[in-house]
């Protein structure tokens, strides 16, 4: 490659890229791609339900994408430790594909999820057993 | 009139093409989430976690196990209007099913868990064993853990059939005692008698 076509190269697309890296990890920096971080995020709509999952967010999309979705069941009638429960989306009767498009003016809040926490921790639990089911 | 000529050198028209096509294949990627799903990990659980997952769905299968045969030994010990020996038979189905339900809902446990096919009887025996020998009224609570769906199923499931087994044993324990069908007294002149056609009456 000419020295031409390099400075070129590193001028225009390099340079961007690496600015556009730091600015995110400026940010956050669990956000980086591919670095064995999972991002779950927590969806909470102006109706009260809350969705976690992966979140796409383009910035130009009138809707938000979550994917592996999970919802919060009552469960104060079942003989559990606590009166709400961990659904997986896709068991409905309609039995959707894993993937949900939010409108972005029903969304209250969206906010990250500890995978430290109860629910990454039950989320991170429900691979292991489908796993053990494959 | 002069006309202004804009000389582009081929190279350089070519590398901003390339440019254009490269951002245009980024943004493709990005709102196709092919990047997202690429780069984000799906964390798996520790065996600690997974333990703790199994711990706490097993005091929920015993919670609802020793919730319904505490509504079974409560209503036996009412004073009943069927006889001693038909609530005695009643309440020992129900109890005998329970363990049963029990049973099945910890053997669903360690099925789901992957534990080998051939210890999970003998884990789930032991830990009715373990239950029978310290109930959970007994124990200290536990802190509350929020279940993995596939193993929040199992538990609803149990608690269901549980409620419904106690509710059942309720239902025939406090069911009125059985009285003897009421016998009417022949009487002559009242026993009828089929005919074919209507008889006129004077």
């Amino acid at each position: 490659m000419r020295p031409a076509t390099r400075r070129f190269v590193a001028f225009w697309l390099i340079v961007p890229a690496l600015l556009g890296v730091i600015l995110a990890s400026a940010l956050d920096p669990r956000a980086l791609p591919f670095t064995g971080h999972e991002q779950l995020s927590a969806v909470f709509l102006l109706d009260g339900q809350a969705y976690f999952g992966h979140l796409e967010d383009v910035p130009w999309s009138g809707t938000i994408t979550l994917r592996d979705v999970y919802y919060f069941e009552d469960a104060s009638k079942v003989a559990t430790e606590l009166p709400i429960a961990l659904v997986k989306r896709g068991g409905e009767l309609h039995q959707p594909v894993d993937v949900i498009r939010i409108r972005r003016d029903k969304v209250l809040v969206v906010e990250r999820v500890s995978l430290e926490s109860s629910v990454g921790q039950a989320i991170a639990a429900q691979r292991s057993l489908d796993r053990v089911a494959k | 009139m002069n006309d202004a000529i804009v000389r582009i050198p081929r190279r350089t028209l070519l590398l901003a093409l390339g440019a254009v096509a490269a951002v245009f294949l980024v943004i493709a990627l990005v709102v196709t989430g092919v990047v997202a799903r690429a780069a984000d990990a799906n964390t798996v659980a520790s065996p600690a976690v997974l333990k703790t997952q199994q711990s706490a769905a097993e005091r929920d299968v015993e919670r609802a196990y020793e919730q319904a045969v505490t509504q079974v030994k409560k209503v036996r010990a009412l004073n009943l209007a069927i006889t001693a020996a038909q609530a005695d038979a009643v309440a020992a189905k129900a109890l005998n099913d329970l363990k049963l339900l029990r049973h099945s809902g910890l053997v669903s446990l360690g099925q789901v868990l992957g534990i080998a096919a051939a210890e999970v009887e003998a884990t789930a025996t032991a830990t009715e064993q373990r239950f029978d020998q310290a109930p959970l009224t007994a124990q200290p609570a536990a802190s509350p853990v929020l279940l993995a769906p596939r193993l929040y199923a199992i538990v609803a499931r149990m608690s269901e059939l549980a409620t419904q087994l106690s509710d059942q044993a309720t239902t025939d324990l406090t069911a009125p005692a059985a009285t003897p069908a009421p016998t009417t007294a022949p009487s002559p002149s009242r026993t009828p008698t089929p005919s074919a056609s209507p008889s006129a009456r004077p």
